[in-house]
């Protein structure tokens, strides 16, 4: 199976597991659009803010001697972005509704975050 | 004393982290992280370089943005308050000059600020010397400096030069401002 191919069987796989979930989004560490569900936002420019909120987060980590960056999430009053590091290579991100279950989204992200270290 | 914030801004593999770097007379926050694309480099900042250091008791804070225009809401956000730009250009990549004209374009019609054009790589040949890039640009010559980015005397020399450019215009529009004004004195005033 081609890297693609497999890159859009774990958005697939998140979007059935989470009913909630708007949008699925996997981007390199510099800020490109690597594979994506359909949805409403630009994938170029989610990817980039994804990569910039990620470095700025890797940067709290070590400066504050966190160790491994790992997640961050945005919560809004209308949604949320979750953000989750796949290892040193990119960054999954998940844009769910504001009422989405927080535990499956993290539950199922990190597993998938984990399947696609070894994939990139 | 209140810090003066600048901007380092400029098209990709200008030399805006080493300019940041050089200059910093603290521990460089920098967000470089690995580049997928042929850019010319291994890495490339992709959140902000911020840097600290002090230019004839005047605080500085520099605030380098990345290069790519996918990130240009970084821009938006690392010019909020701001009160200068250096804008640097690669002075062997005259291709890239249009995307400065363009960068520069955005920052300063969102934040009015003096600005100079750093014209980096001077110590290789042949290259665009200041001069010619101010002219390019359709800017006075003394808007435009050359520099090695890896040269802290050349760096600073950018910074004075932006900082006389700022305490001109603070100059002029203390000189534009009206006298005292007659409410000056008034009870809630």
């Amino acid at each position: 199976m081609d890297k693609q191919t497999q890159l859009n069987d774990v958005i697939q796989g998140l979007r059935s597991a989470i009913s909630e979930l708007r949008e699925v989004l996997i981007a390199s560490t510099d800020g490109l659009a690597i594979a994506h569900s359909h949805g409403a936002s630009d994938p170029n420019r989610v990817a980039a803010m994804a990569a910039a909120t990620l470095g700025v987060g890797k940067r709290i980590s070590t400066t504050l001697d966190l160790g491994e960056m790992r997640e961050t999430t945005v919560k809004s009053a209308n949604g949320q972005a979750f953000l989750y590091a796949i290892g040193g290579k990119g960054v999954l991100v998940l844009i769910a509704q504001s009422e989405a279950n927080v535990g499956l989204i993290n539950l199922e992200a990190r597993d998938a975050a984990a399947r696609l270290e070894a994939v990139l | 004393m209140k810090p003066l914030k600048l901007v380092v801004a400029g098209p990709v593999a200008a030399g805006k982290t080493t300019f940041v770097r050089t200059l910093s007379e603290t521990a460089v926050v920098d967000t470089d992280e690995v580049a997928t694309e042929a850019i010319g480099k291994a890495s490339t900042t992709v959140a902000m370089d911020f840097g600290t250091l002090d230019v004839g008791g005047v605080p500085l804070q520099l605030f380098g943005t990345p290069g790519q225009d996918r990130f240009d809401f970084m821009w938006e956000i690392l010019s909020e308050g701001a009160l200068g730009l250096v804008l640097l250009v690669h002075g062997q990549r005259p291709a890239d000059f249009p995307r400065a004209r363009d960068i520069l374009e955005f920052i300063t019609s969102r934040i009015p600020v003096p600005f100079v054009i750093g014209v980096t790589h001077q110590d290789l040949e042949p290259v665009w010397r200041p001069d010619e890039v101010a002219d390019y640009f359709g800017v006075e010559h003394h808007q435009a400096v050359g520099l090695d980015a890896t040269r802290a005397d050349s760096a600073v020399a950018v910074l004075l030069r932006l900082l006389a450019l700022i305490e001109e215009q603070e100059g002029a529009s203390v000189a534009d401002a009206p006298g005292p004004t007659p409410s000056a004195g008034e009870p809630g005033a």
